[in-house]
């Protein structure tokens, strides 16, 4: 069952008068319980890509279906009730807020959809990416790579049926990065839970069902 | 929901990114909760009183003893009665005095209300008070408490009073009707009136105000008051003046009113500068927030929660935040009623619920007019924002804010004055001042900014910063300059305007007044003067009458109501010669040798402004009422007086011959120096009818009062200073993430931290420096026109104004500004730079 779908998926930007092809005619098709790796070259489009498939942004032409719904159909409204409900996103520059710990960090989306026990949940998760100690830290006392497993944790802990992460281990060293690349497949494999991930990391990309190469806003591979 | 807003706005306040927003929220809504506080009190102090404010249910007022007659009148009708005499008087003992407001009530007094006394002096405690339903006997004296220090006697001694000895039997707290007006100047000293003939202290021409009280049913009180006012009008006897207790409760509730509104709109200056701090900080406040706002859209929450859980945020804040004004208010109020209370009734009572309401009604509504709108655009944020940091969302613009502000600002103005007219009149000249100050802010700016670029360096930095953020740097100034510009005003007031006034007098300037020396003693005193080698500057006789006809006609009853001259006693006296220190102004001075053919019209000099404010043209005819006779006279001159001369000066004059036969008195002024100051004992112990007024002890009276009331402006003036210090730490607040990124620039490109520190000390000061140029041409401006309304002198510039303005302004705005910004200069560059992507 497909999951996640685009269909000639173009996003303009107007850059002083011209316009700015981003992402230009891009298809793909993402089955339940599959993962995919989008690589290509820095500026190649991918980030803006993984904004349209989560539906954060609207696209110049073409439409996105997330289960079974086309989010360029839909209202914000709408479109927020999707994401509560499906998606789960990791940033490329993490967006941990400055004045929670990690522990708040990872509990606070717990916390806004009502959940009992947010803060235990998320105590576990900060622990499965290694941070069980560092749970009253503040995003500043903290590295990059641990900033960015604090962003995998609040992730996972909210349990997505589809997982958009940008990145996620472009900041890890190799032995940390292994370890991510192991607790997405677990989830993946655990929950079920779809991956869609922008990677460098050609152990990473090669780990996944399906890879897309991007060129310049194209679609230049498929695998 | 709630709880959860509750966790985000605990985490909030955590992070330090309310505090700014709290602190502004809590000092306005203390402002007015203080000042609104100590009004609400005095007034309801001033109502409880005016019910029983005549001690009476009906008063008739004048300047003769009651004709007896009354007392028969009164008793067929069944109503109680009571006489008092009210007057001015030296009271001694050994070889101290004092001149005290002494009142004579007989036994019927009072017949309404209570006296209130006590035998612990100064005593605040309610148990130590007594009330007591009569005056004090024959032979004893009741006292202000503050009689017995000055005159180093306490509770059973004696004083002397004209030629009697009383002795001191109770301190009296209040009466009844001690009357709207607290007493400034002499003490309370309460007396049986059948002790007045032993004292001799009332003679012809002396000044004292008699009231005849009546009490009892209502509709026999209705008849005496129609029988009394049948009787007056048909001798045409307007000497007396009837007052009933809805009278006195009208114009006690109109003074009353008035000192609420100005205390309100003092108030509310320190309410709209707390508001600009307040949309400062929440301005920084929402910058921070757009992280987390952009992360919740991402997550699916609709922009409807986020707006209802920023909503509750903020209906939180507006709650504890103005819980807290509230009660610091109310501390505030504390402290200012300490600062005032020898002018305020001894008891105050609680005060209502009116001031809480107000105070957490500002609370709520600047928060609406000043945060909300910071926050609007807030929901509305697209979830892209969370990739894109560029976008910000779209902030209400700055039209939009500051019609919002505006309009909130009103309805609290008129909220505190209850007058529309007032309020927008209020706002517009704050607006209009504010402008002013912004416009020479800039201009100043723009002349720093120049004089930085050549001067380079840590200059050129310090100025361009200020430069960039000038919309701040103006704002920061604002407040600072008006406070500065309210303390220096203030500080001048209080000690340099009196001094100055005090040594423009030449060294031997009359420093005293001999009043009402009955025709007789005035020899005999002229006498004694002579015998100490001491001149005074020529006696002056006057007589005591009412203005009650102009051109055949009583005064318009409005110009009654505004001119206090036209219902009260005035001085009239006589001159051959224009006398020394006056000058015509229009029409001719009379022969010195004037001699009247029968029928020929009195001639007569009024004083130029009260002729303009009466609206008298030479040729008018104006009649007096002297002790029940009539007489009529025409305006012939005006003239217009030096009163800083200090001699005898009269707004009416007549020419000699015209007044002689009437009751009168003398008057004289003369220098007497300190070493002869006994002579006066001297004096009042043979004369003990004369009053010796004592402009040095007058001057540090005033000097007193005037301590007083500047120290409780001075705590607002405070306000206002703490005011303008939120708006410094708001706007620094505001500019920290570019000081940050400067600051870590400077220091990887190797400057040390303490050229950065230097560059944040030096712009702080140029700011404050401004600030204070900007206040000294205020306060300069302020203070002439002070000046020119109260002491009637030149301007003049003063020049440590110019000094100290700039370098107290540069100092302290550098050191708030630097201890608070500092902390961007002790992180490590790096770190810095981290926090920046
Ligand atoms: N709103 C916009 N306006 C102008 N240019 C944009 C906009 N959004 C994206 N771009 C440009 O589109 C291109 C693709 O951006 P995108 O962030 O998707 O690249 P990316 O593949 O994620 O790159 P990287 O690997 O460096 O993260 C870039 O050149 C970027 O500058
Ligand atoms: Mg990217």
């Amino acid at each position: 069952m497909t999951i996640l779908q685009a269909e000639q998926l173009t996003k303009q930007v107007a850059v002083g008068g011209d316009q700015l092809r981003i992402l230009d005619g891009v298809d793909l098709a993402v089955e339940r319980g599959a993962s995919l790796a989008i690589v290509g070259a820095s500026g190649s489009g991918k980030s803006t890509l993984l904004g349209l498939l989560a539906g954060l942004d609207q696209p110049s032409a073409g439409r996105v279906l997330l289960a079974g719904a086309d989010l360029s159909g839909c209202d914000e409204e709408q479109r927020a009730a999707l994401r509560e409900r499906y998606v789960g996103f990791v940033f490329q520059s993490f967006q941990l807020l400055p004045s929670l710990t990690a522990l708040e960090n990872v509990a606070l989306p717990l916390e806004l959809r009502g959940q009992r026990n947010a803060e235990r949940d998320a105590a576990e998760f900060l622990g499965r990416v290694g941070l069980g100690e560092r749970l009253s830290h503040y995003p500043r006392q903290l590295s990059g790579g641990e900033q960015q497993r604090v962003a995998l944790a609040r992730a996972f802990a909210c349990r997505p049926e589809v997982l958009f992460a940008d990145e996620p281990t472009g900041n890890l060293d190799t032995v940390t990065g292994r370890a991510v690349d192991e607790l997405l497949f677990e989830l993946n494999q655990e929950q079920g839970t779809t991956l869609v991930l922008v990677t460098h990391e050609q152990g990473l990309a090669a780990r996944c069902s399906a890879q897309l190469t991007l060129e310049a806003g194209r679609v230049v591979a498929t695998r | 929901m709630i709880a959860i807003a509750v966790k985000l706005l605990l985490r909030n306040w955590r992070s330090g990114a309310l505090r700014l927003v709290v602190g502004s929220l809590l000092l306005a809504v203390a402002v007015v909760t203080s000042v609104a506080l100590l009004a609400d009190r005095v007034e309801r102090a001033l109502t409880e009183q005016s019910a029983t404010f005549l001690a009476a249910d009906l008063a008739v007022r004048g300047p003769n003893p009651p004709p007896p007659v009354w007392q028969q009148w009164a008793q067929q009708q069944g109503l109680r009665a009571s006489r008092i005499a009210a007057f001015n008087s030296m009271v001694y003992a050994g070889d101290e005095m004092h001149l005290a407001a002494v009142k004579a009530v007989d036994d019927g007094y009072p017949l309404r209300g209570e006296v209130v006394i006590s035998e612990q002096p100064f005593s605040q405690l309610a148990a130590d008070w007594q009330p007591s339903r009569s005056g004090p006997p024959r032979g004893q004296v009741w006292v202000d408490s503050r009689l017995l220090p000055l005159l180093d006697v306490a509770l059973g001694d004696t004083i002397e009073l004209g030629t009697t000895e009383l002795t001191i039997g109770k301190v009296v707290v209040t009466e009844p009707d001690r009357g709207g007006s607290f007493s400034l100047f002499g003490a309370r000293v309460l007396m049986h009136y059948q002790d007045l003939e032993a004292a001799a202290v009332i003679q012809p021409g002396s000044r004292v105000r008699y009231r005849f009280l009546v009490a009892g049913e209502s509709v026999e009180v209705a008849r005496f008051n129609q029988r009394l006012s049948a009787e007056l009008s048909a001798g045409d006897d307007q000497h007396w003046e009837l007052i009933t207790p809805e009278r006195a409760e009208a114009s006690i509730a109109d003074t009353v009113q008035r000192g609420r509104t100005f205390l309100l709109l003092a108030g509310s200056v320190g309410v709209i500068l707390a508001g600009v701090a307040l949309a400062l900080a929440s301005r920084q406040f929402a910058d921070g927030q757009l992280a987390q706002v952009a992360l919740l859209k991402c997550w699916g929450v609709g922009a409807g929660r986020v707006r209802r859980l920023y909503a509750a945020q903020l209906l939180l804040l507006a709650l504890l935040g103005s819980a807290a004004g509230l009660l610091l208010g109310w501390l505030f109020h504390a402290a200012l009623l300490a600062v005032l209370a020898d002018y305020l009734p001894a008891s105050l009572p609680a005060a209502g619920g009116q001031p809480w309401l107000v105070g957490a009604a500002t609370g709520v509504l600047a928060l609406v007019g000043f945060a909300l709108p910071a926050l609007w655009h807030l929901p509305g944020l697209p979830p892209l924002a969370v990739l894109r940091s560029d976008i910000a969302g779209s902030p209400l613009g700055a039209a939009a804010r500051l019609a919002i502000a505006a309009a909130v600002a009103v309805a609290l103005l008129y909220g505190y004055s209850g007058n529309l007219w007032i309020s927008l009149a209020l706002l517009a000249t704050l607006a209009a001042l504010a402008l002013l100050i912004a416009t020479l802010a800039v201009v100043l700016l723009r002349v720093a900014r120049s004089a930085g670029n050549r001067l380079g360096g840590v200059w050129r930095m310090a100025a361009a910063n200020l430069w960039r953020a000038r919309l701040h740097s103006q704002l920061q100034m604002l407040g600072f300059a008006a406070a500065i510009a309210l303390l220096m005003v203030m500080a001048v007031v209080r000690g340099s305007l009196i001094d100055e006034w005090r040594w423009q007098l030449a060294d031997d300037a009359p420093n005293h007044f001999l009043v009402n020396v009955a025709p007789y003693e005035i020899e005999p005193v002229k006498a004694l003067l002579a015998e100490r080698n001491l001149s005074s500057a020529g006696w002056f006789s006057m007589v005591r009458g009412r203005l009650v006809e102009i051109n055949g006609a009583p005064p318009p009853a409005d110009l009654k109501e505004r001119h206090e001259s036209l219902n009260r006693e005035l001085n009239l006296s006589w001159s051959a010669t224009l006398p020394e220190n006056n000058q015509l102004v229009a029409g001719d001075w009379w022969p010195a040798d004037l001699t009247l053919g029968a029928g020929e019209p009195i001639p007569m000099s009024i004083e130029v402004e009260l002729a303009d404010e009466l609206g008298l043209q030479l040729g008018d005819q104006v009649t007096f009422s002297i002790g029940g006779l009539r007489f009529s006279a025409e305006l012939v001159n005006t003239r217009a007086l030096r009163w800083e001369s200090m001699t005898p000066n009269f707004y009416f004059l007549f020419p000699e011959g015209v007044l002689e036969e009437f009751p009168r008195s003398g008057i004289t002024s003369l220098h007497i120096p300190a070493s002869e100051k006994l002579v006066i004992n001297d004096l009042l112990r043979r004369y003990p009818t004369v009053v010796v007024i004592e402009l040095d002890k007058v001057i540090s009276q005033i000097q007193s009062v005037v301590n007083q009331v500047t120290q409780g402006l001075q705590m607002m003036t405070g306000m206002i200073l703490l005011c303008g210090v939120l708006i410094l730490y708001a706007g620094v607040a505001l500019s920290m993430p570019v000081r940050l990124q400067q600051s870590a620039l400077l220091r990887t490109l190797g400057s040390s931290r303490r050229t950065v520190l230097r560059i944040q000390a030096v712009e702080f000061a140029l700011l404050g420096g401004i600030a204070g140029l900007i206040a000294a041409i205020a306060a300069e401006l302020a203070l002439a026109a002070i000046v020119e309304q109260l002491f009637a002198g030149g301007a003049q510039l003063r020049p440590w104004l110019w000094l100290a303005g700039p370098l107290g302004g540069a100092a302290l705005v550098a050191l708030l500004g630097v201890s608070y910004s500092a902390r961007s200069v002790g992180v490590p560059p790096l770190q810095l730079l981290r926090q920046l992507d």
